[in-house]
């Protein structure tokens, strides 16, 4: 059975300055886990401790208590970073060196032969979009191609676990698509994906699992599909719809919206049968029923708004 | 092979480094003023006064010498402070800790770059030597090998130095730190004069910092008399272990410590 990807249990980092009583809680008894080959969303506003949790589970930075395990090991371990990609935020490069360069550094790094790596460099380069500029020291880079080459170091070792830390932030909507296209791959593969973005609809389009955190705790955690079903209602279109129908209907809290094709009725899920009885009886056609979902970006904002985590 | 790499990297890095550039630019010019002088000391040298400018070509030759060993111990402080710290203030060190290395492999990489560099500076330096008895006048009577081998152990020890204190504080400070400790150990030395420190600091100084004078070239080498001291193998073996032991000491610290660190943008 393979091993945990990711698990925080109980975590808590506290930031402290030297010589002052000074603290800042970034993360506060954190726990949450992914399963294997799955796609996590780590979701959270700016300062939520996003990064901190990321440099947590790579071993960057040390909890105050709590236990981390990635892949089985604790953070840091090298037998787990064996198999993890990693790309952080802001990917900073070495300037010098140009993409192909960078990417046989990066194969040496993790113990391989630069010789073997050669194959798997091209390739990456040419799904990445790079092939062509391998003479371009990556100082001369653009920030989209930045971004670009920091994902294919993060692939380069065919890892286990690719840790994605704002993996599409400085590129234009076609560089992201790519990006995305390049995740499903990923996943298809039964690769383990844990990614951190702001940029929701995107999220919703690969994620399988979510988790949410605000002011360093824990929001939301749980399948992308339960938590966006969650609070689920109901459209129901009309060809018209009575005013003492109207009248009850706004008792019931059913949203109601006039439009060219007719009356659009918006309910609670529970509420379906009764309405849609209740239109019949009244002689309405119905024209048609879709199930209406939260977005990801509803979710995230109502759960961030209404101050989840604030203490 | 990762710490090769990590060597590798590092000097690359280090010898497109703005600042090291600035203060080599800085090295050669003053060096370059006082090869004019010399030049002008040389061409005015007449049968008549010989001997006086002998007399002053000898000194500022072994002043020059002196200030490129200076300086080379300087420059690998800072180069050490700067290739960690400069990682970590660019953010590139991210990337490279998520591979599979362990922290003191990271350090060691960056630890041989610097050798690496300094290494490349005592070869020009060595050469420099020659260059300046020749024009002096005099003749290098010690094997090339000990004029490389004794600075190799000296900015072994500074560069240790350097990267022990980066660890904990920013380049800058770890610099002055180093520049400090290596004013004050020329200062504690037996054969320095120093009155104003009281006799149980300096004993206590010149056990704990690190013995330039001990590893200075002028213990066998001396210009000015273009003569050979004498020091036996055994000496001489002494000396290096003591210079190698200091700065196996310096990193073995500086590894335990930022195994235990975090590591952040400073």
């Amino acid at each position: 059975m393979p091993a945990v990807p990711i698990e925080f249990q109980r975590v808590t980092k506290v930031y402290k300055r030297l010589f002052s009583e000074e603290r800042i809680e970034a993360l506060s008894d954190i726990s949450f886990q992914t399963a294997p080959g799955q796609v996590c969303a780590f979701l959270g506003p700016n300062g939520a401790g996003k990064t901190t949790s990321i440099s947590l589970l790579m071993g960057f930075f040390f909890a105050n208590s709590g236990e981390i395990r990635v892949l089985g090991y604790p953070p840091g371990d090298i037998r787990a970073k064996r198999d993890i990609g990693f790309l952080p935020e802001n990917f900073a490069f070495y300037k010098f060196l140009t993409g192909p360069q960078l990417l046989r550094l990066h194969v040496q790094l993790a113990g391989r032969n630069p010789i073997d790596g050669e194959g798997r460099i091209r390739d990456l380069l040419a799904k990445v979009k790079l092939a062509g500029y391998e003479n371009l020291k990556i100082g001369k880079y653009s920030r989209g191609m930045v971004q670009r080459i920091g994902i294919a170091q993060a692939l380069l070792c065919e890892p286990q676990l690719v840790v994605l830390d704002e993996p599409t932030s400085g590129l234009d909507p076609a560089g992201r698509r790519e990006v995305l296209q390049i995740l499903a791959g990923l996943k298809s593969e039964g690769r383990t994906i844990f990614l951190s973005s702001h940029i929701l609809p995107e999220v919703e389009q690969i994620a399988d699992h979510v988790v949410i955190i605000n002011r360093g705790k824990l929001v939301r955690a749980g399948s992308l599909s339960d938590l966006l079903a969650a609070g689920n209602r109901v459209e129901i279109l009309a060809d018209r719809l009575p005013e003492d129908l109207e009248q009850s209907a706004a008792a019931w809290g059913v949203t109601v919206e006039r439009g060219p094709d007719g009356v659009s009725l918006l309910v609670d899920a529970a509420r379906k049968r009764e309405t849609v009885e209740a239109l019949w009886t009244a002689g309405c056609d119905v024209i048609a029923m879709n199930p209406l979902r939260r977005t990801l970006e509803e979710l995230f904002l109502k759960e961030v708004d209404s101050g989840g985590g604030a203490q | 092979m990762k710490v090769r790499a990590l060597a590798l990297n590092t000097f690359s890095s280090l010898v497109r480094n703005k600042i090291i550039i600035l203060f080599c630019a800085g090295c050669v010019c003053i060096l370059l003023f006082m090869l004019s002088t010399l030049l002008v000391i040389r061409n005015m040298r007449t049968t008549q006064n010989l001997e006086q400018m002998q007399a002053a070509v000898l000194p500022l030759i072994a002043s020059m010498m002196g200030f490129v060993s200076g300086f080379g111990s300087l420059l690998a402080a800072w180069s050490a402070a700067d290739a960690v710290s400069s990682e970590m203030r660019s953010g590139t060190i991210f990337a490279v800790m998520a591979r599979p290395v362990r922290r003191w492999e990271f350090l060691l990489g960056k630890y041989l770059g610097v050798q690496l560099m300094m290494l490349v500076f005592v070869l020009l330096m060595t050469g420099l030597d020659y260059l300046l008895a020749w024009i002096g006048g005099a003749k290098i009577q010690s094997s090339p090998l000990a004029l490389m081998v004794y600075p190799m152990v000296l900015y072994a020890v500074y560069s240790a130095i350097g990267m022990l204190f980066v660890t904990v504080m920013h380049p800058v400070f770890s610099f002055c730190i180093v520049l400090v400790m290596a004013i004050f150990a020329q200062l504690v030395a037996p054969t320095a004069n120093t009155t104003f420190l009281p006799h149980w600091l300096k004993t206590g100084l010149f056990y704990v910092l690190p013995s330039t004078g001990l590893l200075s070239v002028s213990r066998f080498l001396t210009v000015t008399r273009s003569t050979l001291k004498l020091a036996t193998w055994g000496e001489h073996a002494t000396a290096l272990v003591y210079g190698l032991d200091y700065a196996l000491v310096c990193f073995v610290l500086a590894a335990w410590i930022f195994h235990s660190r975090s590591l952040s943008r400073e």
